[in-house]
């Protein structure tokens, strides 16, 4: 910042004042180090790419979309022709953002094997492509696509009646696949192919009408034939290794993976329906035709924005499949959850579904069933008891029909692999909200999984009212003179979090917030916080619950259960145990108070505990009685890190449509003694204890499941550090009953109702 | 580099600001009284039709007895332009009672305007001698195009590129304020010039014609000459051809001058040549505020701060670029995005937030114009924090001193520097000192005195 200031000036006399200005404005100083990152970007002029040269159709006002030839979409969303063109794109390329009239998409060559995957041909894909340009095509792009799916989808691997089959409308690929050693080795040539050269030909069904609505006059016949498939078989133990040899490092025929479910007579089904009751929305509906589009069930991720439902789309996909299924979650609140999604959902019986954590060690009764549990459980590779060993040994030797697995994206891909070669599935699904990782492994689950079946717009939800429309918030608060001479120090470095994290400032605003959402409005409040120390400061002084990672499992469901139900617990604060999978419905309200340096999928994940819709939907649709019901406040100590890192997590959800205003006058300066903190002395003693509290009491909380953490710090985690002291590492397999979790539930005491503040009253007023 | 915001008053106000002899040659021209009139506020109008046909001064207080309490202040308005423009002429007679009369010479003048109508000095040209006029359409987009070309290579003279095409005048009229000529080095666009580049063509349009009849002294013109041929012009019938002969060596010159704007198109036949006013002549003598002649706008801001520009002219993509950094140019769309390092860009030039969110919101594409705000509310907000971010920093020149031979002279130094209200910094333990620059002289007079 200050080096933008000296451009204007004389350069050589000056000198001294240069300096001067340091010291008239010493809050500068750290500044200009925090954007050095940013100063770097400087090659936006040399990413400028000229396509003006492309031929414009004579109709081009009425197609929907420009195609670049290096891959990236624009998409008119105020085209007629709009829903149809976003289904296709959704299919065969990346959302790059989507806000209200312009969508951008990268053709890529992950989403061009997915679109094949959801059984796209190329032909259809360019076709479909060039009919709704307003251009003519790129030949680049042309080119690139054919390129990308000349060996995608041609190969699918089959699991039927137990066996696994490798197949390929194509006879020359499998030929190709059979000269390979790995896979050869692995075929087992059945009694009338002796021979070595035939494959055994039969009809399969073609794909049924997934995409039958994408645009009149757009033939899709070609995709509905039937068609003859080629397959040979492969024996069930080399599945791992020919796999392997497919993927694009090697062979690059990457396989599809389908069961054919239907057919499989040697798993005993489960007898489970959909309830009457749960109505798949259009956009589950829509996922789950992706993911059963020809009869089968393919194996992929399907994206949607938390609240919209993943639960319910992950038990009819169950119900569809009706084989045993094992659920996998990432925390034991959420296995139980998850449990209750079931029961409620579907007619399963209570004896039919268990719960394996470590405080619930259900035993699976029956032949068939649903077992619901934590990656972490499975993939554990200590010691286990007897009652785990036990257990885990029954998913090991059992042929799941489903994996559901849920919050994809947090999961470590080492993880992964351990948990999909422990367990032996038919068909995979994922579920996520965010398929964005800082450690940018999202391609590692391609291939893990499956490709992406679906996405689902979030602001096309919020529209239609199937989610909340969040009015998002950054607050700015400055940081106060003390807390920022200390912040600059060199000595404090490994406090600068917790410094502007503890910002008074800060804390007034967050009290204020509080206040004005649980007195004004009656709002149900969740305040996210990673930094321990600060979690602990802000819940003792503003006397409101707690849970962090070393609060017991049966405190956590206390605790929520109070919050959802008694009219006295109004807030409670959240370590980044809460970020993802915790449901809770009731809350509208969020406030950040510290955050995973630049995560734009924790930020996501946060927005998401508020996402579920509220109130009645004609109210929530656009232009009804609220348009706003749910808030989301970043708060940011101004002149720090924070607030480079707070403009990169930010970036994910404003990909999605999503504005943050910028609020600057909180806490309200008229705002006195009611709120903490407003004398100096109390200030100074605050930093006194920020001060004197050891580095590591002022860390961040680490939990093992986040990915993201190692991605982010860039550090190796040693044991006994950070997460053993606050109890976190609880996470790794066993969460203990340390009781260290405070439950301290106070009534709020009644003051006068702080004025509203002038923001709040444009907003509501 | 001075301030100087750009002031696109209207025409009227540099009537106005003639002198009294030359305003009252003006009125000479029926169709100065004519525009005068037009530009009034409506109660102004109707006490000019009023006053027409009333030759003896009206009392103040009489013309005030009509009017209701809550009128008052509209009534003061009207009464102050028609002084101001000297339309009406005030008197003061003995008993110190103000009353009104009109110009007698804007008041015949008028009248016969009532009576005969108004006749332009020449009349279009007939259909035989020009064969082949342009339509309306293509006399638009001449309009256009050479507006815009004019535009382009403002910006391009900032890439080092020449002025060509233009009369000398034209470009000393550029010279002032929009780019500076220093010796040996290519002209460049100015902080006013990159103002310039944002405001709507009536705004720009204006503010040309403004330095042109400023400057027209200069060239030896009388200004009065000018605002009246140039008023005349916004009466001509847009695409008719009037004959170059029927004008004034003056006028002639101004016609050329104005043809490399686009403002009227020059076209020679066998033996005549005659020239063309452009929608650019008709518009010179509306009001700028008038938003009615506003063009469509083609640009979507979204709150991603993403921009595309539905536009294939070069000049546009060269205007946004100024505060926004071009990623994909497309046969009919530009798409860039607002970063805060091409806003930096942007102020670095003497932009401001204003001028580049008000020029986004002006030519809002259709699509967003309806909503509100047309452009969002977090990126327009963002834009403005951006530029207060900036300001934060206050540079003071000073001067720093250390060195100090004793405690004892530091601290009557720094005591000396407090009394002068100059003290910026002290540092007592490493006997350092900060003080204003500009009370260098002092602070050395005395630090040599106390020696």
């Amino acid at each position: 910042m200050t080096g933008d200031g000296d451009r204007g000036r004389p350069k050589k006399k000056l000198k001294n004042s240069a300096k001067a200005s340091h010291f008239v404005e010493y809050e500068e100083l750290d500044y200009a180090e925090d954007f050095d990152e940013e100063t770097g970007d400087r090659d936006g002029e040399a990413k400028k790419r000229d396509f003006t040269k492309l031929e414009l159709k004579l109709d081009h006002s009425n197609r929907p979309l420009w195609a670049c030839s290096d891959g990236r979409i624009f998409l008119e969303t105020f085209s007629p022709l709009y829903k149809q063109a976003y289904d296709f794109l959704i299919a065969i390329a990346e959302p790059v953002c989507r806000p209200e009239s312009m969508h951008e998409y990268n053709l890529t060559p992950h989403s061009l094997y997915a679109a094949v995957s959801v059984g796209l041909e190329t032909e259809t894909i360019v076709n479909v492509l060039n009919k709704l340009s307003k251009t003519k095509l790129p030949k680049e792009m042309i080119d690139f696509i054919h390129g990308s799916t000349a060996n995608y989808g041609k190969v699918k691997l089959v699991l039927k009646k137990n066996r696994y089959f490798i197949e390929s409308p194509f006879p020359e690929v499998l030929k190709k696949l059979l000269k390979d050693d790995v896979i050869n080795k692995a075929r087992i040539s059945s009694e009338e192919n002796r021979a070595g050269e035939a494959f055994s030909i039969s009809k399969a069904p073609g794909e049924i009408n997934t995409h039958s609505g994408l645009l009149d006059g757009v033939d899709l016949a070609a995709v509905a034939e039937e068609k003859e498939t080629h397959s040979f078989e492969v024996d069930p133990s080399q599945v791992e290794s020919v796999k392997q040899r497919c993927l694009p490092n090697a062979l690059n025929y990457p396989m599809l993976e389908e069961y054919d479910f239907r057919n499989d007579t040697v798993n005993p089904d489960l007898n489970m329906e959909l309830k009457p009751q749960a109505q798949p929305r259009p956009y589950q509906e829509k996922s789950l035709s992706k993911m059963f589009g020809n009869g089968r069930a393919r194996s992929g991720i399907i994206v949607l924005p938390c609240g919209a439902g993943k639960s319910l789309v992950g038990v009819s996909a169950a119900c569809r499949i009706k084989k045993s299924c094992l659920c996998l979650a990432t925390n034991a609140v959420s296995v139980d959850q998850w449990a209750f999604q079931f029961k409620l959902w579907s007619t399963i019986r209570d004896d039919q579904i268990c719960r394996f954590t470590s405080d619930n060690k259900e035993k699976f009764r029956g032949n068939t069933g649903v077992v619901v549990t934590t990656y972490n459980m499975v993939a554990f590779g200590g010691k286990r008891s007897e009652d785990s060993e036990k257990i885990i040994e029954e998913i090991r030797n059992r042929e799941w029909g489903l994996l559901l697995m849920d919050e994809v994206h947090v999961v470590p891909a080492h993880m992964f692999r351990k948990v999909i070669s422990i367990t032996k599935s038919h068909c995979k699904l994922g579920l996520t909200a965010t398929l964005v990782r800082e450690d940018e492994r999202i391609t590692d689950l391609n291939f893990l999984i499956g490709p992406k079946l679906y996405e689902a717009n979030w602001l096309d939800l919020v529209k239609g009212g199937f989610i909340a429309n969040v009015q998002c918030a950054e607050v700015w608060c400055p940081m106060t003179k003390e807390f920022f001479a200390e912040y600059l120090k060199k000595e404090n470095s490994k406090k600068k979090q917790a410094l502007y994290v503890m910002n008074p400032n800060k804390f007034r605003a967050c009290e204020f917030l509080i206040r004005f959402h649980e007195q004004q409005r009656g709002d149900k409040i969740i305040v996210f916080a990673d930094n321990l120390f600060a979690l602990t400061a802000y819940a003792m002084k503003l006397r409101k619950p707690m849970i962090y990672g070393a609060t017991s499992h049966q405190e956590r469901t206390r605790i929520l259960e109070a919050f959802k139900h008694s009219p006295d617990v109004n807030t409670i604060f959240l370590s980044k145990v809460g970020d993802n999978s915790i449901d809770i419905p009731e809350a509208n309200v969020i406030i950040q108070i510290s955050s995973h340096a630049g995560s734009r999928r924790q930020e996501a994940q946060r927005l998401g505990r508020i996402l579920r819709a509220k109130g009645r939907p004609q109210d929530r649709m656009a232009g009804g009685k609220e348009e706003y019901n749910a808030f989301f406040y970043s708060l940011v100590s101004t002149d720090t890190q924070e607030m480079y890192y707070s403009t990169k997590r930010q970036q994910f959800l404003i990909d999605q449509g999503y504005s943050f205003k910028v609020i600057t006058s909180l806490p309200p300066l008229d705002s006195g003694p009611e709120l903490s903190l407003y004398h100096l002395n109390e200030q100074l003693d605050l930093l006194n204890k920020v001060l004197s509290a050891g580095d590591d009491a002022v860390g961040l909380e680490q939990l093992e499941e986040d990915a993201d953490d190692i991605a982010l710090l860039k550090a190796r985690r040693t044991v006994g550090s950070m997460s053993a002291l606050s109890g976190a590492s609880g996470m790794v397999y066993m969460e203990y009953n340390t009781g260290h979790g405070k439950k301290k539930v106070a009534k709020i005491k009644p003051k006068d109702p702080s004025k509203r503040h002038s923001l709040f009253k444009k907003r509501f007023g | 580099m001075p301030q100087v915001r750009i002031v696109a008053k209207n025409f009227m106000d540099m009537v106005a600001a003639l002198p009294t002899m030359r305003l009252d040659k003006l009125y000479e021209s029926i169709f100065i009284c004519e525009a005068v009139l037009r530009s009034l506020t409506p109660l102004a109008k109707k006490y000019v039709v009023q006053m027409l046909y009333v030759d003896f001064p009206v009392t103040s207080k009489s013309m005030e007895e009509g009017v209701l309490p809550e009128g008052l202040s509209k009534h003061r308005v009207a009464i102050e332009q028609l002084l101001h423009l000297r339309v009406f002429l005030e008197t003061t007679d003995r008993k110190k009672e103000t009353s009104y009369k009109m110009n007698p010479k804007f008041q015949s003048n008028m009248r016969k305007y009532l009576l005969h109508g108004g006749v332009l000095p020449r009349v279009s040209m007939p259909l035989g001698v020009t064969v082949r006029l342009p339509t309306l359409e293509d006399l638009e987009s001449y309009a256009q195009k050479q507006w815009e070309r004019f535009l382009l290579q403002l910006i391009n003279s900032a890439q080092a590129e020449r002025l060509l095409n233009f009369s000398s005048s034209m470009i000393r009229v550029f010279q002032r304020g929009l780019l500076s000529s220093r010796e040996n080095e290519d002209p460049r666009l100015t902080e006013n010039g990159f103002q310039f580049l944002l405001m709507d063509t009536n705004a720009q349009l204006w503010y040309i014609i403004r330095e042109y009849i400023t400057t027209s002294e200069d060239r030896g013109v009388d200004p009065a000459d000018l605002i009246s041929f140039l008023l005349e012009l916004s009466f001509h019938s847009l695409g008719e051809a009037y004959n170059m002969n029927s004008l004034t060596d003056v006028q002639s010159k101004a016609i050329k001058d104005l043809a490399d704007l686009g403002v009227v198109k020059l076209q020679q036949g066998r033996k005549e040549s005659w020239f063309i006013p452009t929608k650019l002549a008709t518009n010179l003598s509306v009001s700028l505020s008038d938003s009615s002649s506003r063009k469509q706008g083609f640009v979507v801001v979204e709150t991603n701060f993403r921009m595309y520009a539905y536009s294939t002219s070069k000049l546009h993509s060269e205007i946004l670029r100024l505060f926004s950094r071009i990623e994909y140019q497309l046969p009919n769309l530009i798409v860039g995005a607002i970063t805060k390092e091409s806003l930096y860009a942007a102020f670095e030039n003497g932009i401001t937030s204003d001028q580049i969110i008000s020029f986004l919101q002006q030519n809002a594409h259709p699509r967003v114009a309806e909503r509100l705000p047309t452009v969002p509310e977090n990126v327009t907000d963002q834009i403005r924090l951006w530029e207060t971010d900036r300001n934060r920093v206050e540079m003071t020149p000073s001067h720093f001193y250390e060195d100090f031979p004793s405690k004892e002279v530091f601290e009557t130094a720094s005591d000396f520097a407090r009394e002068v209200g100059g003290l910026l910094w002290e540092d007592s333990q490493k006997m350092r000192l900060i003080v204003r620059g500009e009370l260098h002289q002092q602070m050395r007079d005395f630090l040599r005195r106390s020696k």
